[in-house]
């Protein structure tokens, strides 16, 4: 799970340009400012991009953990491989229905509680609480919970409350249904959480103002409130739609891929750590890593989702 | 003067009773790790075996998880990392040249091969070898055989075609006609379609490494798809495995189940009224009169190449190997035994009336390909063939040889 | 009904809705975990055999609780050692002025969106050749590739919060900088710094990618890495009751701190915005 922010505002950025000769003033902040902030970048670069740079390295060679000692550099192969592997082009196409259909229901729903956190006075608190229980809770607990509610062969309760007669966990449409099931489950009160941000700008005295025009409250909400949120928007879509890419635990909990339900991350770790492929698995890892990487690049440059949605803070 | 020699002398005692002390630090442990065994019989081996070293060493038995799979990805995981807490692994068959080839097991030479191999069965021997070299000690087997319901069935089928033609004629007059076998994508589909090969007097990898996918290939490919196809085929086969295929025998609404010998005892205590018409015969032929070659499963038990007390793990797993510890793991926790010798015992006999099908079909093998690669090749062989209804016996040999050859180079996702 | 209470009405329903939906799992779980493993799959929701056994079963295995101690430890050292490097990173985002300051703040958002799936191969490889396999330090370190931009991110949006004029305001009430610092600056704070801690701390709680891969035994393993490896009572069944009772054991703490800190969580979430 990730509980990246809605952004800071776009405050402090005091200079556009710096002057021509910096006072001594200045150059001794910078200097203090250096000293404060590098420890903490050179780790973050440090822990990170050994990863990366080894990943990508894995992912020129032939490199298996079957033969150890004995990789050899091939090149762009083990791209060939993938791109041209049935299985990749499945897998990504599981990966990105899972995505797009969760990320969506989320949204709904998430709109919804966050207007419900937004004008429930009575109990405020209490709801938001209980609202944050699936944020909050470790998504592997969330999985086996909604493993156990669906699967016909564990009792779940489920199954018979919809009266199916066959496990629902044991063909791909039920386990689809399930898994994004659980993702909506999970990833909602964040969701919502990120939306409600966004509500808490859109200034009252313009809903009233509208209200008192003879307004409708559908007419409101759209015309007032989502367009007024529309940064807000895009800034939750882009993390959940990310998060949602990079899915694993609940897929691993539920199928491990079976029932061709496998995920992008799925493939890429069995490849790694179970089939013990090190070149090929690496370079499945540098293909989601980029796939993750142009989503990203989409929504910024081309919705215009920022991360420092100008959100004052008072 | 003797005060000094009395002093030296006390030293002198002390030194060697230090020396004594620390050698005498106690028994060894030598960590066992196996499939959770749920007769407790290899627990009770394992407690027997640290009592008769004489305090050398004590073997503590860890559990691992009930799926192979799983099995094999913490053991992998851990001895590629080096290890050192792992002495002794129970090896599902099939992983024999895997492990052996990426160098996590030791050999076995010279006193400790011959103690592990005397009085072994051809085939369980076979699958603990690679290279020409010893690399585990069978501890136990594991073959299927054809059960049948005598009620429905007063002769049971010798070939493949028959028992099929047998069960669309049982269909035809509406009674139980399911033939369960293992359809789902797994291990226990290649066991499946590997025992049709080889009894087709085929081969999927030949000694040297090469793919010698042929005729049988397709001859194994038609069964299977004709089973599919026809009204002997369960609705449920593509997700079929041993447990819940025996589920449906035990139903009532099978004729004949292709399974390992733990359903005898399953069926007796579950379904008592089934099991009274419940009949075993050898695994059908594939060519009519030729006796037929059964891909075997089973356990051996390897040494790590990381473990700190190589000798004492050898030792201790000649011990656990013994055959009153391997009648014991028949009797009471159904495991086949692997010495040829137990098959004549009176208490084993009893409790495994089909005793001379499993021994014949131990000693004539099949034996799915033994090769490094063979987690890759298994994959292969599960993504061409399932479901069993879409084979298309006309390019199933071409297919199945590219996707093999593939796999072997580790140059496809899987 | 008046329009006003038909409104009323409609979001009390929705109240309970969210309050059922939230929980139902929670409680299909507190229910699974008190069932015998005998009726585990009876399908029926309220036990009709109860037993506190499963809970017996999973402390009696030094299995869970050594895994409650990794992970503790694991993350306690995880977030503090990211708490303290964000410190001072985001009092200088938030204080002073320098250039790339928002290129960093970007950075940091979007190491935190990295597949960590792409990092577990080269950090198993490198691992188990130097060591760290199946290590504290062996997960401590990827931790810190999602715990610290995070805490950089959420500190720098507390810190901005804060309003640092008081702080010369104390100084020229004659309070030393020393004193400024520590009576005025710090309590504002201390808010930030312990929302940030809760955040960054459930997020190392919650891995499982790392904990399977790169850990193996009591030594290292966490919570949810161990409960999805339960081993088996029989060869055939799952062990349910057990897994559900890990589960709740790990559950409570989790919802009571949310309980307790739910206004500075959805503070810390929404940069401020949104006020309890």
């Amino acid at each position: 799970m990730s509980a990246g922010v809605v952004g800071p505002p776009a405050a402090a950025a005091s200079s556009s340009r710096p002057p021509h000769r910096l006072s001594d003033r200045v150059r001794a902040e910078r200097k203090l400012a250096f000293y404060l902030v590098a420890p903490a970048v050179i780790v973050m670069i440090a822990v990170t991009a050994y990863p990366i740079i080894a990943t990508i390295v894995l992912s020129l060679q032939k490199a298996s953990l079957d033969e150890p000692g004995k990789n050899t550099f091939i090149g762009l192969d083990n791209y060939g491989y993938v791109f041209t592997a049935h299985l990749f082009w499945m897998d990504l196409i599981h990966t990105a229905v899972i995505t797009v259909v969760s990320v969506s229901i989320e949204l709904v729903l998430g709109m919804l509680l966050a207007l419900a956190m937004h004008r429930v006075i009575f109990a405020r608190g209490l709801l938001r609480s209980i609202a944050l229980v699936p944020y909050a809770i470790v998504a592997v607990v969330a999985a086996y919970a909604w493993q156990y509610s669906w699967s016909l062969d564990n009792g779940g309760w489920i199954p018979r409350l919809l009266g199916l007669s066959g496990d629902p966990l044991s063909h791909q449409f039920g386990t689809y249904v399930a898994i994004i099931f659980t993702e909506v489950w999970k990833n909602t009160p964040y969701m919502a959480l990120l939306l409600l941000a966004g509500l808490s700008l859109v200034p009252d005295e313009l809903l009233e103002a509208a209200k008192v025009d003879g307004a409708s409250a559908w007419q409101r909400f759209t015309k007032i409130t989502l367009p007024l949120m529309k940064p807000a928007i895009l800034v939750a879509l882009l993390f959940r739609t990310l998060d949602a890419f990079r899915i694993f635990d609940v897929i691993y909990i539920f199928s491990q891929g079976a029932n061709n339900t496998a995920t992008l991350s799925q493939l890429s770790y069995s490849t790694l750590l179970e089939r013990l492929n090190l070149g090929l698995g690496s370079a499945v890892s540098v293909v989601l890593f980029l796939i993750v990487g142009l989503i990203a690049f989409v929504f910024i440059k081309g919705f215009g989702a920022a991360a420092n949605p100008g959100i004052e803070t008072n | 003067m003797r005060r000094v020699g009395a002093v030296l002398g006390g030293l002198a005692i002390a030194v060697a009773l230090a020396a004594c002390g620390s050698s005498g630090k106690g028994p060894v442990t030598v960590n066992w790790y196996v499939f959770p065994e749920p007769s407790g019989s290899f627990a009770k081996a394992a407690a027997d075996c640290s009592a008769a070293s004489g305090g050398k060493y004590k073997i503590a038995i860890n559990f691992l998880s009930n799926a192979s799979d799983q099995q094999r990805q913490t053991l992998v995981q851990r001895l590629a990392a080096g290890d050192p807490s792992i002495d002794i692994l129970a090896m599902d068959v099939d992983w024999t040249a895997e492990f052996a080839s990426a160098g996590w097991i030791r050999p076995w030479t010279g006193a400790n091969a011959a103690a592990a191999s005397k009085g072994v069965l051809p085939g369980p021997l076979k699958t603990a070898t690679y290279n020409g070299r010893l690399w585990a000690a069978p501890i136990n087997s594991n073959t299927e055989i054809l059960w049948y319901r005598k009620d429905l069935v007063p002769t049971p089928p010798k070939t493949w075609g028959q028992m099929i033609d047998d069960a669309i004629k049982l269909a035809k007059e509406g009674k139980p006609h399911y033939i369960e076998e293992q359809g789902a994508k797994y291990e226990g589909l290649v066991v499946w379609f590997n025992s049709l090969v080889d009894s087709a007097g085929g081969g999927i990898i030949g000694p040297n490494g090469k793919v010698i996918v042929g005729p049988s290939t397709k001859v194994a490919a038609q069964i299977m798809k004709r089973l599919a196809t026809t009204a002997a085929a369960d609705p449920g086969l593509n997700t079929s495995q041993e447990g819940p295929g025996n589920n449906v025998f035990d139903a009532g609404n099978a004729a004949f189940e292709i399974n390992y010998p733990f359903v005898w005892s399953g069926t007796q205590s579950t379904a008592p009224s089934i099991f009274k018409h419940m009949g075993y015969a050898p695994f059908p032929a594939v060519v009519p009169g030729t006796s037929p070659k059964v891909s075997i499963g089973g356990y051996n038990l390897g040494v790590s190449s990381h473990s700190q007390h190589p000798q004492l793990a050898f030792d201790a797993v000649k011990c656990l190997i013994a055959p009153q510890n391997q009648i014991r793991d028949a009797v009471k926790g159904g495991l086949a035994p692997v010495l040829a010798s137990i098959y004549d015992e009176p208490s084993f006999e009893k409790a495994y009336p089909f005793h001379a099908l499993i021994k014949a079909q131990l000693q004539d093998y099949g034996i799915r390909p033994q090769t490094p690669a063979y987690q890759d090749v298994t994959l292969a062989i599960q993504d061409t063939l399932q479901p069993a209804s879409a084979i298309d016996p006309n390019n199933i040999v071409s297919k199945l040889r590219d996707e093999i050859k593939t796999a072997l180079k580790g140059d496809s996702l899987l | 009904m008046s329009v006003k209470a038909r409104q009323r009405s409609g979001w009390s329903l929705a109240f309970v809705v969210v309050i059922v939906a939230s929980l139902v799992p929670v409680f299909w779980l507190l229910m699974l975990s008190l069932k015998t493993p005998a009726s585990a799959t009876d399908g029926s929701f309220i036990p009709h055999h109860w037993t506190l056994d499963n809970y017996r079963d999973i402390f009696n295995q030094s299995v869970f609780t050594a895994a409650l101690r990794n992970s503790i430890g694991i993350g306690l050292i995880a977030t503090t050692l990211a708490v303290l490097l964000a410190s001072s990173a985001a009092y200088a985002i938030a204080r002073l002025d320098f250039p790339h300051k928002q290129t960093i703040l970007a950075v940091a958002l979007m190491v935190t969106l990295f597949p960590q799936v792409s990092l577990v191969g080269p950090l198993y490889n490198l691992w188990r050749q130097i060591g760290l396999f199946n290590t504290w330090l062996g997960l401590i370190i990827p931790y810190l590739t999602f715990a610290l931009p995070l805490a950089i991110f959420v500190l720098s949006t507390f810190f901005r919060e804060i309003p640092w004029e008081l702080e010369q305001a104390a100084q020229i009430d004659g309070a030393t900088p020393f004193q400024a610092f520590t009576k005025v600056i710090a309590p504002l704070a201390m808010p930030g710094l312990a929302t940030t801690f809760i955040i960054v701390f459930l997020i190392c709680w919650n891995d499982f990618v790392f904990a399977i891969s790169l850990t193996a035994t009591n030594a290292a393993m966490t919570v949810p890495a161990a409960i999805a490896q339960f081993p088996g009572v029989s060869q055939f069944t799952q062990p349910i009751g057990d897994i559900a009772a890990a589960a709740i054991v790990v559950t409570i703490p989790v919802m009571v701190l949310v309980l307790l800190f739910q206004r500075r969580i959805v503070a810390g979430l929404t940069a401020g915005a949104v006020k309890g």
